[in-house]
């Protein structure tokens, strides 16, 4: 009988939530309509070529940022729980540093930095794009730590990596295949942050001259009402669809790694 | 992600502007011309400091075939802070790209002046597509950052009023607007005609500014045009200040930065802002209405500049040029933008009789000194809290 | 602490060695963080005519800083409290509250989205919904109820609160899904099977161990808040003062201004941000010691 009542009141939960978070993309959505003739707004958005250009290129900055990212965060992540505690405060103080640097100082020093030797990254098309990857990857920092400690924490690392020595794995074999599979759901919420944040960010994409999505969306005209709230809905609408993508690939092998019997 | 978006919408005043046309004027600050009256003789200026690059491409000068063949092989221009439909912009590239087959990279156009000046620092000897070329700044920075930009006087130099430019060529004055009412039809039946009629309770909660007036110089020249209409003057914009606070107190004032979106959409029926952003509005959604105030009319300009470090000078010249030619100026006014040689159009004839019945009535428009607009500058950004009530003294929370 | 011995050190190697483990991390930050930023630093010890001075740093206890700082603080913490508890609940719900699997699913991957819809758009949605012309005001007046007859208005602080929230909540419900993962369901039916009481189980058993992500979190949320800064300029411009914003004001815009204040100001919030650390280290040590 508990159950029920208890079911009950998560439903409540969930359906305000879901009340909270639909209004107003409702309301963007009435206000779009009201273009002549309706849903021109929206055919104007898609049938711009450079909108799947510049989708497609954040797109893919976005995936390699997580790669990257991850490839950085996990194994301090794994190293600052398991052997270096006392590190903890510094790091999580260097991945909230991000919050507090505003966009444009991030960026123009990234420029003065790296736009003259021995690291001229800004002469190169390439260089700028690893520029803007390495920003990108700044940006996430505080998300990706933080999911990554969260799953981290609610998994027994300890036992796991000692059960691995013992059989003779290494660290990148205990990384790899005895962590990670135990952190999908903290690596998709990680990814889904960082995937979000590289497909709206325009300051870092614009200054550095990046043909990404955010930018694309600040030259559509200043003056147009209805379009920008077309072309909102629609980039929530396709990253999410992405989302769901990465969430259907991240499936894929659960291997759940048991020590002893049961837990 | 966080968005930043600084709105672009100031306009920084200007020198006065002296029109021939309005004579003599010695005060401190004279009126500009109305728009239709044609002009005396241009002010003849100095008449030796021509061009740096030969002119003679027309009857009103324009680049010579070296600087042309210089910038092709460039092949490429980098702009900052130009949106499309700014003083119809986006022509203007258009018609650049067309003519000379020279790409242009455009970087965010809705930045503010301030960080303009900071991609030009630090891009300092980057040859990448991020070093800006070319500026449009407000008139303040022009001066103030000098020595960042290339001297260059293009071929119409002469044609510019001397108050709208730097002595040296370091800057130079584009274009002007008038301070407006942007009302929503739909949502006001019976738009405001002045200033004083802002603070009327039937507009109660619409009247708003376009950017947070201790940040962007088209809300901040907002409130120091409301002065004139309230026994303010160009050398005082306490009034302006108080003005805004009593719109404030009669509960007019909507907090909201003013853009499209939010006027069509009601949610800030009434805006103040430059004659042609309202106007270019207006184009596309016609329940906009875009009024000069009868009294208390303040104009605002721009200036461009060439970045010294920039990778493309010769593209930068160019550009210029084009911008200055007779087709950039007509095509400014294309915009609703009043560009800076438009007495000179206007006395060789060369503006279309339709363009010209485009532009509205500015008759008595005043224009700031640098001096009293850094003065009315500093008086706002720093007043507006007090005057708005906007509490400055932290209190604990409840 | 027990767990420095737990793992078998290979025979000569010292602790510290461990800290190269994180090499990679620190080179990282240094290179894209600390290098970039170092202007930021040395910037705000300058004045607007290029000599070093501490004007900019003794400027920082004006009224209208001291009050945006407060204002910024206020904010962020009841965003962050708020977000974090009901974002708590919202994960639960979905994952151990017996909803359809499905509903999971869709609510982790629209967080992702959610948690980074702000600045301009999200402010105007929130507008077209609750602004005076707004799609629910609208609705309740025709309930009868007149939102604005009150003194509610959504250009308020907190109505930039009830926008904020926006992105609070997805972000708390993406980062402690894995916590609440890790809850194994055999714990409640243990704790049950020795007549524990569901607030029993609550306090003794589950709470503890989700206290250090659960405040972890929060303090990422607060961080979070306090720097967005595009919202609150399309939402309330000019009325509510707060830190982003006034840095915002004197580095960036149309008016010149003194960007060695602005530099000063994002110091203090980067000394905010270590204090929220430190307050963080505390009270997670705290709750570590209840698992003991």
């Amino acid at each position: 009988m508990r159950r029920r009542r208890g079911r009950v009141a998560w439903w409540l939960v969930f359906l305000i939530g879901v009340l909270y978070f639909v209004l107003p993309l409702y309301a963007t959505f009435v206000f779009s309509l009201k273009a002549k003739p309706a849903f021109s707004a929206y055919a104007d958005a898609l049938s711009d070529p450079l909108f799947a250009q510049s989708l497609g290129y954040s797109m893919v900055v976005g995936i390699v940022t997580i790669f990257a990212s991850l490839a950085l965060i996990v194994p301090t992540a794994y190293w600052v729980q398991l052997r270096v505690p006392r590190a903890r405060s510094l790091v999580e103080f260097v991945t909230l540093l991000p919050f507090v640097i505003p966009a444009v100082v991030l960026v123009f020093g990234l420029i003065r930095v790296y736009s003259r030797p021995p690291l001229p990254f800004t002469h190169t098309d390439l260089g700028s794009t690893f520029l803007l990857v390495a920003g990108y990857v700044v940006l996430s920092l505080p998300y990706m730590y933080r999911a990554v400690d969260a799953g981290l924490r609610a998994i027994d690392i300890r036992s796991l990596t000692e059960a691995a020595q013992s059989m003779g794995a290494g660290w990148i074999t205990i990384i790899l295949r005895i962590i990670l599979p135990n952190l999908r759901v903290a690596l998709l919420s990680g990814a889904f942050l960082t995937l979000a944040i590289v497909v709206g960010e325009f300051t870092i994409a614009s200054f550095l001259a990046r043909p990404a999505f955010g930018p694309y969306l600040n030259l559509l005209s200043g003056y147009e009402v209805y379009q920008p709230a077309a072309v909102a809905l629609i980039s929530f609408g396709l990253t999410w669809l992405a989302m769901i993508a990465i969430a259907v690939i991240g499936r894929g092998t659960r291997v759940r790694v048991q020590i002893g019997g049961a837990r | 992600m966080k968005r930043d978006l600084t709105r672009w919408a100031g306009l920084l005043a200007t020198s006065a502007i002296i029109f021939a046309a309005c004579s003599s004027g010695g005060g401190a600050a004279t009126s500009a011309p109305s728009a239709s009256a044609s002009s005396a003789p241009s002010e003849s200026a100095a008449a030796s400091e021509s061009a740096s690059a030969s002119a003679s491409a027309g009857a009103v000068g324009g680049p010579s075939e070296e600087l042309i063949a210089a910038a092709k092989t460039e092949g490429n221009l980098t702009t900052i802070a130009l949106p499309h439909d700014w003083c119809n912009y986006g022509e203007v590239l258009d018609s650049f790209k067309t003519k000379y087959g020279i790409a242009v990279n455009e970087l965010d156009p809705l930045v503010g002046s301030g960080d303009e000046i900071e991609a030009i620092k630090s891009n300092a000897g980057n040859p990448g597509p991020q070093n800006p070329d070319v500026v449009d700044v407000g008139f303040a920075f022009g001066e103030a950052n000098k020595d960042l930009f290339l001297p260059y006087k293009v071929s119409t130099w002469d044609t510019i009023p001397e108050a709208a430019k730097s002595a040296d060529g370091n800057w130079y004055g584009d274009y002007y607007g008038v301070m407006s009412f942007v009302t929503n039809t739909e949502a006001v039946a019976n738009p405001p005609k002045d200033w004083a009629d802002l603070t009327k309770p039937e507009y109660k909660n619409q009247v708003a500014l376009d950017g947070d007036p201790r940040t962007s110089n088209q809300a901040i020249q907002a409130i120091y045009a409301s002065g004139l209409g309230n026994g303010g003057s160009l050398d005082n914009a306490q009034p302006g200040l108080d003005f805004w606070g009593n719109i404030v107190k009669a509960g007019n004032f909507v907090p909201v930065d003013a853009n499209p979106a939010t006027i069509v959409s009601g949610a800030t029926p009434i805006a103040l802002q430059w004659s042609y952003n309202g106007l270019a509005s207006r184009d596309a959604n016609p329940q906009i209405d875009v009024t000069i105030p009868a009294t208390g009319r303040f104009g605002g300009v721009y200036v461009q500049a060439i970045n010294k470090t920039g990778p493309h000078p010769n593209a930068a010249k160019l550009w210029m040029e084009h911008l200055y030619s007779d087709e950039g100026q007509l095509l400014w006014l294309k915009g609703y933008c009043n560009p800076v040689r438009y007495e000179d159009l206007v006395k060789r004839n060369a503006v279309p009789a339709d363009l010209a019945a485009k532009l509205p009535d500015t008759t008595g428009a005043v224009f700031p000194t640098p001096a009293q607009l850094e003065s009315a500058t500093k008086l706002i950004t720093e007043g507006w809290d007090a005057a708005t009530g906007v509490k400055t003294i932290a209190t604990p929370a409840p | 602490m027990a767990d420095q011995g737990a793992l078998a050190a290979r025979p000569g190697r010292r602790r510290s060695w461990s800290w190269l483990g994180l090499i990679p991390f620190f080179l990282f930050a240094i290179l894209f963080i600390g290098l970039p930023i170092s202007y930021l630093v040395l910037g705000s010890f300058q004045g607007l005519d290029g000599n070093p001075t501490l004007q900019n740093y003794a400027e920082l206890s004006s009224p209208t800083i001291t009050n945006a700082f407060a204002t910024s603080i206020e904010v962020s913490l009841v965003t962050a409290i708020v977000g974090g508890f009901f974002g708590f609940l919202l994960a639960y719900a979905v994952i151990l509250g017996g909803l359809p699997k499905v509903l999971r699913d869709a609510l982790m991957t629209f967080s992702g989205v959610a948690s980074n819809f702000a600045g301009v758009p999200l402010a105007l949605a929130f507008i077209f919904t609750l602004g005076q012309l707004g799609v629910l005001t609208l609705w309740l007046r025709g309930l009868g109820i007149n939102l604005y007859a009150s003194d509610f208005t959504i250009y308020s602080k907190l109505g930039l609160e009830v926008v904020y929230l926006y992105f609070q909540f997805p972000l708390m419900v993406l980062i402690i899904a894995p916590a609440i993962d890790g809850l194994r369901p055999e714990w409640r039916e243990a704790a049950e099977n020795m007549g524990a009481s569901s607030w029993e189980y609550w306090q003794r058993v589950a709470l503890p161990i989700l206290a250090p992500t659960l405040i972890g979190t929060m303090i990422l949320l607060f961080g979070n808040a306090f720097g967005a800064q595009a919202t609150a300029y399309q939402l309330t411009s000019g009325q509510i003062p707060l830190v982003p914003l006034l840095i915002g004001n004197q580095i960036s815009g149309d008016v010149l201004h003194n960007p060695g204040l602005g530099y000063a100001m994002a110091m203090g919030m980067v000394i905010i941000m270590a204090g929220s650390i430190a307050v963080y280290t505390v009270l997670q040590r705290r709750a570590e010691r209840w698992r003991r």
